[in-house]
C-alpha cells in the first residue's frame, strides 16, 4: 500500500510522467510511420499514423497543457478548453484507428489528397465533435466512453478476424488484437469508475497501466516493422 | 483454370518501379507493356509517380521519352519489405 499512497501524494507528476512516455511513443510511431507512407502512398499507414497524432495531441493537451500545475494559475474556462479538446482528440485519433483498418472498404478508387481533410473524415469530426458537446453539456466522460468502447469493440473483432486468417506464425497481428482488447478493457474500466466507482484510485492507475501496456505494444510492433 | 489473384495497388506501384530498375532506362510504351495494366490505369498510377517524386520522364538526345527512378524510388524498392510487413502486421 506504500506504493499505493506514494503514487496518490505524487500523482500530478507521475501523470506528467505517464504522459511525458505516451507523447514520446506517439512521436516515434508518428515519425516512424510517416516516412513509411511517403514511400508506400498506402492509405492505410497513413490513418494510422494520424491516429497516434491526435493520441500525441490529445495526451499533451490534458496531461501537459492540463496539469494541475498550470492550470491552477488560469479560470476555469481553460481547464474546460483543455477538457473539450483532449476529448476531441482522444475520440478523433479511435476514429483514425478503427478507419485505418477499414478505409479500403470505404474508399476504393477515391485517393484522398489529404488524410485530414476529406468528406469521409468530415464524418468524424464532426461525430466527434457531437460527443464532445455532448459530454459539456451534461459534464460527463459517459459519451466518449460509450464511443470508445463502441470503437474498441469493432476494433478488436476485426483485428480478431485479422489474426485469424493470417497463417503465416509470429506475426504481429496477435499483438495487435490484445491491444486492441486491452483498450477495450482500459475503456470499460474508465466508464465503470465514472458510472459505480467513484473514480476508484486502484482501478485509476490500473488504467494507466494498462494504456502504457497498450502504447508499448504499439511501438514495439512499428519499431519491428520499420527497422532497415 | 488457375484464377489469378487481382493485385494490389502497392503492388502494381512495386511492379512498374522494379521494371524501371531492371532496365535502368524505359520508354512508356514498354513500361505499359510489362506493367500489364490498361492504358487509363497506367496513366494514373505513372502522373501519381512523377508527382510523388518516385519516377521521372525525361527525353534523350534523340527526343524519344523514357522512364528513370530517382532516389525516393530506389528507397521503395529497398524498403518494400518492410512496407508490406507493416501492412500486413498491422492489418492495413
Amino acid at each position: 500500500m506504500d506504493l499505493l499512497n506514494f503514487a496518490i501524494q505524487n500523482k500530478e507528476i507521475l501523470k506528467i510522467f505517464y504522459a511525458i512516455i505516451i507523447i514520446f511513443i506517439c512521436l516515434v510511431i508518428v515519425v516512424k510511420t510517416h516516412r513509411l507512407f511517403h514511400l508506400s502512398l498506402h492509405r492505410g499507414i497513413r490513418y494510422f499514423r494520424n491516429a497516434f497524432f491526435f493520441y500525441g495531441i490529445g495526451f499533451f493537451i490534458r496531461y501537459i497543457l492540463g496539469a494541475e500545475l498550470i492550470y491552477k494559475s488560469f479560470d476555469g474556462v481553460y481547464y474546460s478548453a483543455i477538457e473539450f479538446l483532449f476529448e476531441f482528440f482522444l475520440v478523433m485519433g479511435g476514429f483514425f484507428l478503427i478507419y485505418s483498418l477499414l478505409w479500403k472498404k470505404f474508399e476504393g478508387k477515391f485517393n484522398p489528397f489529404s488524410s485530414f481533410f476529406h468528406f469521409r473524415i468530415a464524418v468524424f469530426y464532426f461525430m466527434s465533435l457531437i460527443v464532445v458537446l455532448l459530454d459539456n453539456i451534461w459534464e460527463t466522460y459517459y459519451f466518449m466512453f460509450f464511443s470508445q468502447i463502441i470503437i474498441f469493440i469493432i476494433a478488436s473483432i476485426i483485428a480478431y478476424n485479422n489474426y485469424r486468417k493470417n497463417v503465416k506464425p509470429g506475426k504481429f497481428l496477435k499483438f495487435y488484437f490484445i491491444a486492441m482488447v486491452l483498450s477495450l478493457i482500459a475503456w470499460l474500466l474508465n466508464a465503470l469508475i465514472a458510472l459505480i466507482l467513484d473514480w476508484n484510485k486502484i482501478i485509476q492507475s490500473g488504467i494507466y497501466i494498462i494504456n502504457l501496456a497498450v502504447f508499448f505494444l504499439f511501438l514495439y510492433g512499428v519499431i519491428k516493422f520499420t527497422k532497415k | 483454370m488457375a484464377a489469378t489473384k487481382k493485385r494490389e495497388r502497392l503492388e502494381v506501384i512495386r511492379d512498374i518501379i522494379k521494371t524501371i530498375n531492371q532496365n535502368r532506362k524505359i520508354k512508356p510504351t514498354r513500361l505499359m507493356f510489362y506493367s500489364n495494366l490498361s492504358p487509363q490505369m497506367f496513366k494514373d498510377y505513372i502522373n501519381e509517380l512523377i508527382t510523388k517524386g518516385f519516377i521521372k520522364l525525361e527525353v534523350g538526345d534523340d527526343d524519344k521519352k523514357f522512364f528513370s527512378l530517382t532516389k525516393k524510388g530506389q528507397d521503395f524498392l529497398i524498403e518494400y519489405k518492410s512496407i508490406e510487413n507493416f501492412i500486413e502486421n498491422f492489418g492495413l
